[in-house]
C-alpha cells in the first residue's frame, strides 16, 4: 500500500532499479565503448524527450545490449554507427514509439489543420 | 555510398531486411554481413540493429534469445504473420514505384531524343 503511494509520487521503483542497472551495465563496459555508449545516452536525454518509464528502460536496454554485443565482438565502434553518429542516434530513438512531449504539440498542430479544413466546408 | 543512395536506402532497407528475414531467421550481424556481400558495403551494423530494435516494437517480427559463446546472447528474429503482411504491402509498393519511375525515365528520354532530332533539322 505504502509503495504503491509512493510509487504514484516517484515512478515505478522497479523501472528506476531496472534503469539503474543498465546504467551501471554501460559503465562497465570496456574503453572506447562505454565513452561512445554513454555519449548516446546523453544525447538522447536531449534529443529522446521521452517521457514515459517503459519505454525508456526498454530503450536503455537495447542499448547496453548493441553495446555489450559489440564489445564482445571487438567490433569497431565506426563500423557501428556509421558515418553520422547523430543520424545514428536519432533513427535509434525513433524506434521507440513511446509518449514523447512533442506529442503534445503534434496533435495540437493536426487538430489545428482539421479545424481549418472543416472551417472552410471541405 | 554516396548521400543519394544512403537517403534512398533509408526509405527502402525495412523492406530489404523484412524480405531477408522471410527466407530465415537470422540475427543482426547476420543480415549486415549479407547486406554488405550485396554490394551495401556502407551499411553499419547500428543501423540495422535500430532497424530491428523499430521492426520488434511494431510486432512485425519474433525474437528469441540464443546464447553465445561470449558477451550477451544474441538475439534472433524471425518474421512473424503481421510481418509477413506488411511485406506484402512493401513489395506491392515498390512494383508501383519502380513501374512509375521507369516510364518517367522513358518519357524522359525520349523527350531527349525529341529535342536532339529537332536540333539536327
Amino acid at each position: 500500500m505504502a509503495a504503491k503511494w509512493i510509487e504514484a509520487l516517484t515512478g515505478s521503483l522497479e523501472q528506476k532499479k531496472q534503469y539503474k542497472g543498465f546504467r551501471a551495465r554501460l559503465d562497465a563496459l570496456p574503453e572506447p565503448y562505454r565513452e561512445v555508449a554513454n555519449a548516446m545516452h546523453r544525447y538522447f536525454m536531449y534529443y529522446g524527450g521521452v517521457t514515459d518509464g517503459d519505454t525508456l528502460v526498454t530503450m536503455m536496454g537495447d542499448l547496453v545490449e548493441l553495446w555489450e554485443r559489440a564489445a564482445a565482438d571487438g567490433t569497431p565502434v565506426r563500423d557501428i554507427v556509421g558515418s553520422d553518429p547523430v543520424d545514428f542516434a536519432e533513427t535509434f530513438a525513433l524506434a521507440y514509439g513511446g509518449t514523447q512531449w512533442i506529442d503534445k504539440e503534434r496533435s495540437r498542430l493536426t487538430k489545428a489543420v482539421d479545424d481549418a479544413e472543416r472551417s472552410q466546408g471541405s | 555510398m554516396g548521400k543519394q543512395e544512403t537517403e534512398m536506402l533509408k526509405g527502402i532497407l525495412e523492406g530489404v531486411v523484412l524480405g531477408v528475414l522471410s527466407t530465415r531467421a537470422a540475427y543482426g550481424y547476420e543480415i549486415t554481413a549479407w547486406l554488405r556481400d550485396q554490394g551495401f558495403s556502407d551499411i553499419a551494423e547500428g543501423t540495422v540493429y535500430a532497424l530491428l530494435v523499430r521492426v520488434e516494437q511494431r510486432g512485425l517480427v519474433d525474437v528469441e534469445k540464443v546464447p553465445s559463446e561470449k558477451g550477451p546472447p544474441r538475439k534472433v528474429y524471425t518474421l512473424n504473420a503481421q510481418g509477413h503482411e506488411y511485406l506484402t504491402e512493401f513489395w506491392r509498393t515498390w512494383s508501383f514505384l519502380t513501374d512509375r519511375l521507369e516510364k518517367l525515365r522513358t518519357a524522359q528520354t525520349d523527350a531527349a531524343e525529341d529535342g536532339v532530332e529537332e536540333g539536327e533539322k
